[in-house]
């Protein structure tokens, strides 16, 4: 699985000769600055950047409880920072509310997939779809045939996505009777339905049968080349080796290190954190 | 009986709307209501005052329709950015609050006077015959589109069996339910002589009460246990008879409504109620079934389920809250409004917790998140209320407010039985229960 690169989009190798360190020049999508955060007289983010360039798949790994998903919760304003600051697309966007961070075009998965147990496959799907005509109270009844086609439109494209993440035959099963790598694939689908610029997965491989990993980083790096920016934790290192441009570490709620995932993966002091505790 | 059934029809109409009120805030949004009465009071007392002024009634219970939205507005600004539970104290206190203000701000409300003489709907009107068999027609559309999706929805539960299984199994199931009827009418008939007669003492009337029944249930659970290994298609027979039964009678009342309506002038007052309330009872119903369905209604469910998903996928969870408690508030308002037309005075008292209670009942009874459970929930409740009233009381050795507890005792004790055996209601999805997150 740890097999050579060949991703990536063709402008992106030829701007960037492969195994170069040098900063490409693809602009950066999401950054956080010196990012913060207390629980309880604890620091869990102790100052934490981070950056995540344009088209890339950007990796985020670390021990257990180095704050990873903390980060996540920050970036996404699901909690709070104490201080810091994140930039998404040119602009702050650390005084919005999630949902509308989300409407912005950064889109989060959780650690333990969340799925709409109750709403089928296919239902929560379409809960994804941005901008629909019938989300608003008074155009279900002032434009019922918009909102009819807007809806068969969604369901197309639902049923493509679920097609290439093999639910298809799922669709109309409740959400609960996913099994739980069943479920990641859904959360996965369900935020490539929002069709935002950017997607923070939490650990899309725990707890996943290998041959389901392979599936899934195939999916996300298919996705990546139609044009979808990834900011990836995850604990298998295959999975980053093979999917990343860039890795950060964290430990400790601290930034450790940061570079292409070969850099890191020998980087004395990751290693350290990694093994010496 | 005329008259009866006409009151039956409106106050089943009435909780009918109270119950989907709460149905969309608790059933599809899951927002914790237990002073759903708060709503009910802020319609029942502006349209009343509102009429009283001169405003035409439809104005004034659109009035009162948007005071009552407005509460939800102002509880569902204080409490929605909190944990849920904070919804369901200041709802409490909310409607403990407006009841009492109506008790003392005599001024406004006249207190535990009351007020009278305000307008009613459609009471001093007096239909031309062809007025009448056009409100007939409108009466006979909505049975028929109720039938209608009733017939569609039974046919799906039994598609999958043969037919000839189901023809095998109605009869006996008609036999089980007639026999086990004519027992329980058999037991209350001589339950009633023996009352009547004072031939034994109540004592002995109770014990004769409990014995009975006891060796009904018991008998009939054996035999129920019998039949259904040897029967394949058991459980859907009887379903498709106890469904007949149940549209027959449903026949019937509509049989006696539409009679009311014939004869108009005998109680223009109720009769142009009942009209008014199931029109507005099939309106609500029909509006509520097409927002659930709407992408609207999907962003309620997933906040039911799961509000951090939804938030994840970019949706506006407070405001989606609050537009759930404005128009479930709403529609209790116009709950209110018909409520008050129904009582034709209107006292604090009317609006105890014990109404919120009741709507809870109906809603639970039928199964959160379907509005079709809650017309049922409300029916069953008034027939609940039909039986004790009428029947027991000529069987049961109580007086009638040892009979009062009693009926809220055995309520209580049905609530209990379905929470064991069914407790995703009578129409609740069983799956759902059983799904994990
Ligand atoms: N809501 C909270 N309240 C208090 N402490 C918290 C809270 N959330 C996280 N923590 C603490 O913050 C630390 C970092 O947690 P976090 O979940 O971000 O780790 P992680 O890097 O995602 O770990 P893992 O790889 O195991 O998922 C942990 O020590 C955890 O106990
Ligand atoms: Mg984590």
């Amino acid at each position: 699985m740890v097999d050579e690169r060949s991703k990536g989009t063709e402008e992106a190798d030829l701007s960037s000769p492969p195994l170069s360190p040098s900063p490409s020049p693809l602009p950066s999508l999401l950054s956080a600055k010196a990012l913060s955060k207390n629980f309880g007289g604890i620091r869990v983010v102790d100052r934490a950047s981070l950056d995540v360039r344009q088209g890339s798949i950007t990796g985020l790994i670390g021990p257990n409880g180095a704050g990873k998903t903390t980060l996540f919760n920050l970036l996404s304003n699901f909690i709070r920072p104490n201080d810091g600051e994140v930039i998404f697309a040119g602009e702050p966007i650390q005084h919005l509310q999630p949902h509308q961070i989300a409407q912005r075009g950064l889109v989060r998965t959780f650690q333990v997939a969340r799925v709409l147990s109750k709403l089928s496959v296919m239902e929560n799907m379409l809960l994804a779809a941005q901008n629909q005509t019938g989300e608003n109270f008074w155009n279900v009844w002032l434009r019922p045939g918009q909102s009819v086609r807007e809806e068969r439109h969604h369901r197309e494209r639902a049923s493509e996505l679920l097609e290439s993440v093999g639910l298809a035959h799922m669709a109309q099963a409740y959400a609960g009777a996913l099994s739980g790598g069943q479920r990641k694939l859904l959360e996965m689908a369900r935020a490539l339905m929002v069709r935002p610029k950017l997607i923070l997965l939490d650990e899309p491989a725990a707890g996943v049968n290998p041959t389901l990993i392979n599936q899934i980083c195939d999916h996300i790096i298919r996705w990546n080349q139609e044009g979808m920016t990834f900011l990836v934790i995850e604990h298998n290192m295959d999975v980053i080796m093979s999917l990343c441009d860039r890795v950060w570490v964290l430990a400790e709620g601290r930034n450790l290190a940061s570079g292409t995932p070969a850099e890191v993966q020998h980087d004395p002091k990751v290693l350290e954190a990694y093994l010496g505790q | 009986m005329q008259g009866y059934i006409v009151f039956l029809v409106i106050f089943t109409a009435i909780y009918a709307v109270f119950g989907l009120g709460l149905n969309l805030q608790w059933g599809y949004t899951g927002l914790i209501n237990f002073g759903h009465v708060a709503f009910m009071v802020l319609g029942a007392y502006t349209t009343v005052l509102l009429s009283l002024r001169g405003v035409p009634l439809i104005v004034a219970t659109m009035v009162g329709a948007g005071v009552a939205a407005l509460l939800g507005l102002l509880i569902g600004f204080a409490t929605l950015r909190l944990r849920t539970d904070y919804l369901a104290i200041v709802t409490i206190g909310v409607s403990e609050l407006l009841r009492l203000i109506a008790l003392n701000e005599q001024w406004l409300t006249r207190g535990t006077f009351g007020i009278q003489r305000f307008p009613l709907p459609l009471a001093n009107f007096i239909p031309t015959m062809s007025v009448r068999i056009l409100m007939m027609a409108v009466l006979t559309l909505i049975v028929g589109m109720g039938y209608w999706r009733w017939w569609k929805w039974l046919r799906r539960q039994v598609k999958d069996i043969p037919s000839e299984a189901l023809l095998k199994s109605a009869p006996t199931a008609l036999g089980y339910v007639a026999s086990l009827g004519i027992l329980v009418f058999g037991i209350g008939a001589i339950a009633k002589h023996l009352k009547s007669s004072n031939a034994i003492p109540d004592w002995g009337l109770g014990l004769f009460l409990v014995a009975a029944f006891a060796i009904v249930i018991v008998s009939y659970h054996i035999l129920t246990k019998r039949v259904s290994t040897k029967l394949s298609a058991w459980s859907s027979g009887l379903l498709l008879v106890c469904h007949f039964l149940l549209a027959a009678l449903g026949l019937w009342i509509f049989g006696v409504s539409a009679s009311a309506i014939y004869d108009y002038d005998q109680n223009p007052a109720k009769n142009g109620l009942m009209f008014v309330s199931v029109v507005t009872l099939a309106l609500i119903f029909w509006g509520l079934e097409r927002l659930v369905e709407s992408p609207w209604g999907r962003i309620l469910k997933a906040i039911r389920e799961d509000e951090e998903v939804a938030k994840a996928l970019g949706k506006n969870v407070f405001w989606y809250k609050l537009q759930s408690l404005m128009l479930g508030g709403a529609i209790a308002g116009i709950a209110g409004a018909l409520y008050a037309w129904q009582l034709t005075t209107v006292f604090p008292k009317n609006f105890e917790p014990l109404v919120t209670f009741n709507a809870w009942t109906i809603v639970v009874l039928g199964g959160a998140g379907n509005n079709t459970g809650t017309l049922l929930g409300a029916a069953i409740f008034w027939a609940y209320e039909a039986i004790t009233r009428f029947i027991l009381e000529d069987i049961i050795p109580l007086n009638e407010s040892q009979l009062n507890a009693f009926r809220i005792m055995v309520i209580g004790l049905l609530l209990m039985g379905l929470m064991v055996w069914r407790p995703q209601g009578i129409l609740g999805k069983k799956e759902e229960l059983t799904l994990g997150r």
